[in-house]
């Protein structure tokens, strides 16, 4: 049994690919003239027209006092807030009677960057960063011990301010 | 109590309290807290710290309710505005010259302060101009450094050292805003007993060194306990953070401790944390020992207690509870049995503002209750007739080396219940986990035959269980057996069967206070017999 086929008569300009084709090399000529928006992201960090938001809650950092010393006292309150009770803190007690922490870790692989811990510091020691680039060759170097913390070098997280909600 | 009733209303809220009680003890009693901080139930009130202001209708101003006796028909107002304006300006008076460190105060959660505060004070400063006065920290004496920039000089230890210690060492030196709690030149805050101004101290201003920087209130868990001291049987709570005793506070119990526990006691936490305890049974196999499950050491234990006759010795310690000791016991009834339980020995320390409270020579909390099921407290003597006893049992007991040669030279069959195992003990027949006080529910009885419950604080290590449940085991015969108790409770019920005294009580009936028993013997003298929750 033979097999019909319909023939559909179209116009020929209907379906001649070359108007298509000059049609679409025609935006892409266009888009050589327009203003550039890519960002030659690993040499590029950030454009006048884009940069990371302030409020950007990323792995954290530890800020010290003139001293080079941790702010932190140990006080306990960012492992009670924590909702992903990523952070080990054990107190001590140095040469001065100063309460300070002996082990101070966060596991960046638990923590949420919900910044909690920023907000509740009395002593405005833990912060959250504005930071992203945070590969490593091993799942250990995820726990930020207290010297990682503190030798971090980004910039610290505004967090949302509600008494300025546009971040003006 | 028989005393004529006053009727009062406190907050709207109607009471009838005893003739002369103070309105902040009628205020409990109606549910309201009035915020306080020289005022404590053991201690005489001087009404200095101005806090419990209240008001009382038809009296010209505010009267402090813990000096204030109700008087019949009486209406007061404890969060009326112009008592809430008191509160607020007396807590912004506090604070003008308090540090707010309590990021590193270890009072910090369980700060009345701090709780005050929050509750009802003033959001912001008036004094940010104002330099805040600044002390040293001061040692006070081996257990206590007094922080004099947190003090708020409500008194409450000056006036438990001098009243209830009867040991005037501290007071209230200087005055106005220098103020300042001092001590005595040449003196130490070293009494038997002084550890209670740090549990008095509502704010962080007198501090445990034992305890400094340890932990964090928020994060301890607290269960409701008997001090395993002494006779005394002092109500404590065993104080816990992931599984570590941090430390140990009184609990309130007006019969036996008032408010009060002894830094004997305090100090008594260390053996509970041990980490080279015995975690799996063990049974002998040849010259060494073999870990084994429960059922082949419960079946091995049975084997002993089986083939062997004549004497039995039980050696127990001091720390075991009720249920224990009596399901051991019960377990060589078919022998002749020598049962000893240890005693160690100690200094007498009175606290001589409590009557009959003291940390008592006889440093085992369960002695009462162990002469109760038949043991006695001759040590020297168990010893002698184990060395030719059939079968002895070691409950956990301290041994020394002496005592450790004489039981590894015993010819009898040596079973050991224990927490930790000695070297000289490598020979024993059968070693047997068990818990301490701190990893289990259970029963002690004090001197003045008060039974009065403890709890698990902590888990056991390994297998470690505890030795009634070993015992009940035993005692149902092999294989699973619903007769052996579960719980200490249904343990506690298996020895009122054999002792009339524990018959018809449980673990629901002592409750969080304990109950005297019904004994044969008078009661002691100024002690009120019956049931007091």
């Amino acid at each position: 049994m033979a097999i019909g086929v319909k023939v559909m008569r179209r116009p020929e300009r209907e379906v001649s690919y070359v108007r298509a084709t000059l049609k679409g090399m025609a935006l892409t000529f266009k888009h050589m003239f327009e203003p550039k928006v890519t960002m030659q992201y690993p040499e590029q960090k950030s454009t006048t027209e884009w940069s990371i938001s302030q409020r950007w809650r990323g792995t954290h950092r530890m800020l010290t006092d003139e001293q080079g010393r941790s702010k932190c006292v140990a006080c306990g309150l960012c492992p009670q807030i924590c909702p992903a009770n990523c952070i080990k803190l054990v107190p001590g007690e140095d040469e001065q009677g100063n309460r300070y922490p002996l082990i101070y870790e966060i596991d960046e692989f638990r923590c949420v960057f919900c910044g909690y811990c920023q907000e509740v510091c009395p002593e405005e020691a833990i912060h959250v960063g504005v930071h992203f680039e945070n590969a490593e060759y091993t799942r250990g170097r995820f726990v930020y011990d207290l010297e990682r913390l503190q030798s971090q070098t980004h910039a610290v997280s505004t967090l949302w301010d509600p008494s300025d909600p546009q971040g003006e | 109590m028989a005393d004529e009733l006053v009727n009062v209303t406190i907050d709207g809220m109607p009471v009838s309290v005893p003739k002369g009680t103070p309105i902040i003890e009628a205020a409990k009693q109606a549910g309201v807290l009035v915020p306080h901080y020289c005022y404590h139930p053991s201690l005489p009130s001087p009404a200095v710290c101005r806090m419990c202001l209240v008001e009382v209708e038809k009296a010209p101003k505010l009267m402090p309710a813990c000096v204030t006796s109700v008087v019949e028909g009486q209406v007061v107002h404890v969060n009326s505005a112009s008592a809430k304006k008191a509160r607020e300006g007396v807590l912004e008076l506090l604070l003008i010259n308090h540090p707010l460190d309590c990021p590193i105060c270890d009072q910090a959660g369980e700060c009345e302060l701090q709780d005050y505060v929050f509750q009802e004070g003033r959001a912001g400063t008036r004094y940010a101009e104002y330099a805040k006065r600044y002390s040293p920290v001061e040692d006070f004496g081996p257990d206590i450094l007094y922080v004099p920039n947190r003090c708020i000089l409500c008194t409450r230890c000056v006036r438990f050292m001098e009243d209830v210690a009867d040991a005037p060492v501290l007071n209230v030196s200087e005055r106005g805003d220098r103020a300042y709690i001092g001590i005595s030149e040449e003196q130490k805050l070293d009494h038997a007993w002084s550890g209670n101004v740090v549990d008095l101290c509502p704010v962080g201003s007198l501090l445990s060194k034992d305890f400094l920087h340890k932990a964090r209130a928020w994060d301890l868990d607290k269960t409701a306990s008997v001090c395993p001291g002494c006779t005394q049987g002092c109500n404590v709570s065993i104080d816990t953070r992931d599984d570590v005793v941090i430390r140990i506070r009184p609990r309130p119990n007006l019969e036996v401790n008032r408010h009060f526990m002894c830094d004997y006691g305090r100090a008594n936490y260390r053996w509970m944390n041990r980490g080279d305890r015995i975690e799996a049974p063990l049974v002998r196999d040849g010259a060494r020992h073999t870990a084994t499950d429960w059922d082949t050491a419960l079946a091995r234990f049975e084997q002993v207690l089986r083939g062997a006759s004549g004497s039995a010795v039980i050696l127990a310690t001091g720390r075991a509870s009720t249920e224990s000791l009596g399901l051991v016991r019960r377990l060589v009834d078919r022998f002749e049995v020598a049962a000893a339980v240890q005693v160690p020995l100690g200094e007498e320390a009175p606290l001589s503002g409590v009557p009959n409270l003291a940390l008592r020579r006889e440093r085992a909390p369960n002695l009462a209750g162990a002469e109760l099921l038949g043991y006695t407290p001759q040590w020297a003597a168990a010893m002698r007739q184990a060395l030719s006893a059939a079968v002895v049992i070691v409950l956990d007991a301290d041994l020394d080396q002496a005592d450790e040669a004489a039981l590894a030279a015993a010819p009898g069959m040596v079973v050991l219940l224990g927490t930790v195992i000695a070297d000289a003990l490598r020979n024993v027949e059968l070693v047997l986990p068990v818990t301490t006080m701190a990893e289990e529910n259970g029963t002690y009885v004090n001197r003045d035959h008060r039974i009065q419950r403890y709890q698990q604080a902590k888990s056991q290590p390994g297998m470690a269980r505890p030795a009634w449940w070993i015992a009940g085991e035993v005692l149902a015969g092999p294989g699973p057996s619903a007769d052996a108790p579960s719980t200490a409770a249904e343990a506690f019920e298996l020895l009122g069967e054999r002792w009339p005294v524990f018959a018809g009580l449980g673990h629901g009936d002592i409750g969080y206070t304990g109950r005297v028993l019904r004994t044969g013997s008078a009661p002691v003298p100024g002690r009120a017999e019956g049931a007091a929750r």
